[in-house]
């Protein structure tokens, strides 16, 4: 059994079994709510039960006072839904957010090209229109494994029946072996979303600066379209991470934009191109390419990171080295089950980083 | 368009920060005079990110129901005569070092947080420091009640004003406070609000709390509680003072680098009374200092600095020290306070065959090579009559006043000695941390009232012990003996109806003093 419980201000809707905490429940569907001692003693995580019944579970009753209780308060880290929910969180409501509910689409596999021998793009046509904002991703379903796997939309919001996948294989995984290896085009697949909240904050007064490794070009792709076809005269700066020439996709629409575009800057790095001698571009990881481009000074930037979990943190280094901290720093994760299962102990010092 | 309800962000927003203005007709600085002298440069008060969205009025209207709450409990144990209900009455001596020790510290924080809220031009961080201020009033207060309890049953907790200023272990945790408060605003609460309450706080609260939870203690549980409720509060604030001084500028790094460096090794020093208290005082035991030091230190810790790492912040200098620390500081302590029970307002005793047990296992690589031996010798003492006192006046460590018994880290065998020289005086030190802090600022320490050195400059009421425990208003040969010989243990026996010998007494008769 299992009850929908909806966040204000987000407007985000999750599920949440029965015998599972709010708290638990948000942060496992990757919505951040205020939390500290996690068991009913600190208050921290104190939201507002807007409609719906719950049970306060092993609240203190320092923390929880019978006058909160009385007014319809619960500690998220406790408190179990008896009923679907709306709770009111004390969370920043983020004024550049779309909200797009998330729905389900069926549709049909189109085209499959290599775009390098390790990732593929995935064009699915849709039943109908799928709306969302630029930087947020679906959940892929394949019938014919019965697995569900995470996926960023790589082309313009304003296409919206032709989706773009962009696949890393990732060596012994089922999902993206079988896209690999068996899918093909007329194959039926479903989607469901979109999903999440990265997403470029507009209203901020910054330059964007993205940072990309292999597939986690998909996201900023879109978000770059999207930018340049609004006409946003911001200045964009996108430093584009693979392994070698032959790992690098999507280069020739990057260079065609920065020469149409005066305020797009494209910059290529190579980490390992191993003596390639056609190379003439940056070498190194793209965040210490940045780095050095920038001077070690990312003020005045809003940063957008894309790609494995261990590129994301050394480019959050890299960023707070050069002056950029947590409220200015934006990224998706492209975690897999393997970066799951060993994610570390951490301290409460960051909210999301 | 309808009028949008305002989020709760918005109306904290509206309550707090909208009511702040910008002075017309002074300068800033001569009305935050602090702001600079710490060398801290702050371009942005903008960015202060309020650590928690609380607006007065709601904070008084959830005091007031703690309070409530939190007095009807403490009257009920008073009536149902809790105090009986503890493991047995040497429990009440981790009480007394606690509320000596402690509770004074918290009147200490309320002026501090209070000061340090008037120098900080961020009305973010001003309405943090008052709430955090006025916590510490109540939290004093609450302690203050239980003392008042345990007073009428007990010796050593009569005069907890007049001891915490003058009595000499007591001067370590006096003085810990006295250093932070006579700094700038930001050291203050980097000394206070991180250092000590979020880095440390685990070490100091866990045991005290879980320790009368396990011993019977349900008034100190209960005030456990109703604290913890703001320390979440105030932990938080510690978090985003450190956060925003690294932010704000990068020379800001090596001066909040020194700071925690500091306050990380006061604050372990001061936990060396924590540790004895974990390991010899609770009749039932928690956890070993040794397990707590690892858990909370040298794990949550570790996770914390990995995360500062990347402003640029290591492990707190020395923290290796702590680290090969473990397996002697609780031991060397209680040692230090059973040999000299004769001047401390609190009862020791010397561990039964099981806690000897208990602490061999806890602590192979030393209990049974370095301290076992000495217990026992200790106890066969006992048993011929003739306990064993050190008569002699220590040398204390001219930064954490501690006297000077600590061992090398690498050498538990020798004691750790550092020596600086100031204006032609040598001062001593009782470790590297104490030394480096001593150097950075000399000036200042040279200051320190030393009570030793008090009791040698004539300052503390005559030059024989018994003229200097008058003064610090010790009841002689009641407060100052060994558990066994002592008053709280013979009538707790009679209380219990442990004694063959008398009556059980119907009602709990108080004591004497007090
Ligand atoms: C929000 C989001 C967006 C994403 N967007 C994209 C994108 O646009 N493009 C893209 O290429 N990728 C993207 N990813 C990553 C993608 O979802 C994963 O690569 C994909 O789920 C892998 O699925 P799989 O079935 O192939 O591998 P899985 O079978 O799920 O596992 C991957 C690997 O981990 C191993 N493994 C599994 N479980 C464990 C375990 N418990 N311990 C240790 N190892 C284990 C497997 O053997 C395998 O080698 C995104 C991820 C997220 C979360
Ligand atoms: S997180 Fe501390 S009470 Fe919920
Ligand atoms: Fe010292």
């Amino acid at each position: 059994m299992s009850y929908e419980v909806t966040i204000e201000p987000l407007g985000e809707t999750i599920e949440v079994e029965d015998d599972q905490t709010i708290l638990d429940a948000a942060l496992r569907a990757g919505i951040w709510l205020p939390h500290a001692c996690c068991h009913g003693l600190c208050a921290t995580c104190k939201v507002d039960v807007v409609d719906g019944e719950v049970e306060q579970g092993d609240a203190s009753p320092f923390a929880l006072m019978d006058f909160e209780r009385d007014e319809g308060k619960c500690l998220a880290c406790c408190a179990t839904p008896t009923s679907d929910l709306v709770i009111e969180a004390d969370i920043e409501e983020d004024a550049d957010a779309e909200v797009h509910p998330v729905e389900d689409y069926a549709g049909v596999v189109v085209a499959i090209e290599a775009l390098t021998p390790t990732a593929k793009s995935v064009i699915v046509e849709l039943d109908r229109e799928l709306k969302f904002q630029a930087g947020q991703y679906v959940n892929l379903h394949l019938p014919e494994i019965g697995q569900t796997r995470a996926f960023s939309l790589a082309n313009s919001p304003s296409e919206k029946r032709r989706v773009e996948l962009q696949i890393r294989h990732i060596p012994g995984g089922e999902a993206t072996s079988f896209v690999h290896q068996q899918l093909k085009v007329g194959d039926k697949v479903d989607i469901t979303g979109p999903y999440g909240r990265f997403f470029v904050r507009r209203s901020a007064d910054a330059d964007a600066l993205f940072l990309a490794c292999g597939t986690g070009i998909s996201s900023p792709k879109s978000m770059i379209l999207d930018l340049l076809e609004q006409g946003d005269d911001r200045n964009i700066k996108l430093f584009h991470g693979a392994r070698n020439q032959t790992e690098l996709y999507d280069r020739d629409l990057f260079e065609q934009l920065a020469a149409d575009f005066k305020n797009f800057r494209y910059t290529p790095v190579l980490s390992q191109p191993n003596g390639d001698q056609t190379w003439e571009g940056a070498v190194g990881y793209v965040q210490d390419v940045a780095q050095s481009h920038l001077e070690n000074d990312f003020r005045g930037h809003q940063a957008y990171l894309c790609g494995s979990p261990n590129m994301i943190d050394s480019a959050i280094t890299v960023l707070m080295q050069g002056r950029l901290f947590e409220r200015d720093i934006y990224f998706e994760k492209f975690i897999s089950a393997a970066d799951a299962a060993q994610q570390s102990q951490r301290s409460p010092l960051f909210k999301s980083i | 368009m309808s009028a949008k309800k305002l989020g709760l962000r918005e109306k904290y927003s509206k309550m707090t920060r909208d009511l702040s203005w910008e002075p017309s007709y002074q300068p800033m600085e001569k009305i935050y005079p602090q702001t600079e002298m710490e060398g801290l440069k702050i371009e942005d008060w903008d960015k202060w990110e309020d650590p928690f969205r609380l607006t007065m009025d709601a904070y008084w209207k959830y005091q007031a129901e703690k309070e409530r709450k939190l007095y009807a409990i403490i009257e009920a144990f008073a009536q149902n005569n809790g105090q009986l209900n503890v493991t047995d009455a040497r429990y009440i001596n981790a009480l007394k070092l606690f509320l000596n020790g402690v509770s004074p510290l918290e009147y200490a924080a309320h002026r501090g947080f209070a000061m340090a809220g008037r120098q900080l031009p961020g009305v973010g961080a001003q309405v943090a420091c008052q709430m955090q201020s006025v916590d510490e009033l109540r939290h004093v207060q609450t302690q203050v009640h239980t003392i008042s309890h345990y007073n009428k049953y007990f010796n050593g907790l009569d005069d907890f004003r007049h001891k915490h200023d003058n009595v000499w272990y007591l001067s370590v945790p006096k003085s810990f406070f006295d250093d932070a408060m006579t700094a700038g605003p930001f050291e203050f609460i980097t000394a206070i609000s991180f250092s000590f309450e979020y880095v440390l706080t685990n070490l100091l609260f866990m045991p005290f709390m879980s320790g009368a939870a396990y011993n019977g203690d349900m008034a100190t549980v209960t005030f456990g509680f109703s604290a913890q409720s703001d320390e979440a509060r105030h932990m938080t604030l510690g978090l985003e003072v450190i956060k925003f001084m690294l932010e704000q500028h990068p020379d800001n790094v090596p001066i909040v680098q020194r700071w925690i460096d500091k306050w990380f090794w006061r604050g372990y020093r001061l936990l060396s009374l924590v540790s004895m208290m974990m390991d010899y005082m609770l009749p039932k035991k928690v956890m070993s200092w040794k397990e707590a030091w690892e858990m909370y230190f040298v794990q949550n810790g570790g996770a914390l600095f990995e995360d500062l790492a990347r402003y640029g912040i290591r492990m707190p200098k020395y923290w290796e020290q702590t680290v090969a620390g473990m397996d002697h500081l609780s031991h060397q302590t209680w040692n230090t306070f059973y040999t000299h029970n004769h001047a401390a307002a609190f009862h020791t005793w010397m561990p039964e065959e099981d806690e000897m047990q208990w602490l061999a296992s806890k602590y192979p690589e030393s209990f049974d090579k370095y301290y076992r031996p000495r217990w026992e010798h200790y106890k066969k003492l006992e048993e011929e009559g003739k306990d064993f006192s050190n008569p002699s006046l220590p040398m204390l460590c001219q930064t954490c006043q501690i006297p000077m018994f600590y061992t090398e880290a690498d050498d538990p065998t020798t004691i750790s000695y550092r020596v600086s020289e100031y204006k032609g005086d040598k001062y001593h030190t009782c470790s590297d941390g104490c030394k480096d802090i001593f150097d950075h600022e000399p000036e200042k320490y040279i200051q320190a009232w030393l009570p030793v050195h008090q009791i040698f400059q004539g300052n503390c009421g005559g030059g024989s012990l018994e003229e200097v425990l008058d003064w610090y208003r010790l009841n002689q040969g009641v407060e100052n003996v060994k558990y066994h010989l002592s008053e709280d243990f013979s009538n707790w026996k009679k209380w219990k109806g442990l004694d063959p010998e008398t009556e059980s007494d119907d009602e709990p008769r108080q004591v004497s003093n007090g």
